[in-house]
């Protein structure tokens, strides 16, 4: 399968905005489906994404400090 | 869904009342309770605690916002941590009541600005019982009375389970907190004790803040031992 699978930033209420504040995994890490991949923080609050598949991280889109608003395009596993 | 349906649905939630403890015990204790609750194996817990002197760091902190050099620190008996959830430092010590809930927000509208809110609500609810207005800044998290901090927020989400939580000022020794910038600002704190001149004991506002919070989240709370809550946490 070359189909990229899109990490996209989740429904987190009536959060506008989210700052990325870490990666947990590096570009190019195999990951397993429900991984903690990365951070956000929006009003003192830090959000844990995590691995919506299976597979290997092979591009980080928004990287720390990074601005994000939901469903936007935060990484890819392939 | 009709709302009168609502009130059937009230969830049963535990609190642990763990009396004064030690912050880095208390921190191992909302581990493995976030765990447990994340695999199902527990239900929805609250936790209440009065710390020892300590500083803890979140996410968005830094050690330069500590004001005093570490050998005051140690003279004090101030332990410093960094820890996960968000924000920037705080101070938990003596006269203060913190609140953590392990909590799924699948059962609160999936909405980390509502739990805020909601965290933030108690505090305000509970305050008016006093005659005192607490309120909210914008763009500041936590409960204000007038331009002075009275309670912090601060929560970590993990499968969408909550850790860390709410610290409120019941009577606190309020020159720890001139050792440090609160939340990274230059900001005043304030204590229920200096807005009422009365102190409080903390186990009658933990449960009158508890009494407020129920409405609010849709629980009714279940007093049990922390006892058995403790085993396997060293």
């Amino acid at each position: 399968m070359d189909e990229r699978t899109e990490v996209r930033l989740p429904d987190l209420g009536e959060v506008e905005e989210v700052t990325v504040t870490a990666w947990l995994r590096q570009e190019g890490d195999t990951i397993e489906e429900g991984d903690d991949l990365l951070e956000v923080e929006t009003e003192k609050t830090t959000f844990v994404v995590e691995a919506p598949q299976s597979g290997r991280l092979v591009r980080i889109v928004k990287k720390q400090g990074d601005r994000a608003r939901r469903d936007e395009l935060l990484a890819e596993i392939d | 869904m009709s709302s009168w349906l609502r009130s059937t649905e009230t969830r049963i939630v535990t609190h642990l009342p763990l009396g004064r403890a030690d912050y880095a015990s208390v921190y191992l204790l909302q581990r493995q309770l976030h765990d447990l609750r994340a695999a199902g194996k527990i239900r929805d817990t609250v936790i209440t605690v009065e710390h020892d002197p300590v500083l803890t760091i979140g996410r968005a902190g830094s050690v330069a916002n500590i004001l005093v050099p570490p050998e005051v620190l140690e003279q004090e008996g101030i332990t410093v941590y960094e820890v996960e959830r968000g924000g920037d430092i705080t101070y938990h010590g003596p006269g203060q009541l913190v609140v953590y809930p392990i909590i799924d927000l699948r059962d609160q509208g999936r909405d980390l600005r509502r739990y805020i809110r909601n965290l933030e609500q108690g505090v305000i609810d509970l305050l008016a019982e006093f005659g005192i207005k607490g309120g909210r800044r914008p763009g500041f998290p936590g409960v204000w009375v007038g331009v002075r901090k009275i309670a912090s927020v601060g929560v970590y989400v993990k499968h969408w389970v909550t850790r860390h939580g709410l610290a409120f000022n019941v009577a606190v020794n309020r020159a720890h907190f001139g050792m440090i910038n609160p939340c990274g600002l230059p900001i005043e704190v304030t204590s229920l004790d200096e807005l009422t001149g009365e102190v409080y004991p903390l186990e009658e506002i933990a449960r009158s803040l508890l009494a407020r919070m129920e409405p609010l989240f849709e629980w009714r709370l279940v007093e049990e031992d922390p006892g058995p809550y403790w085993k396997g946490v060293e």
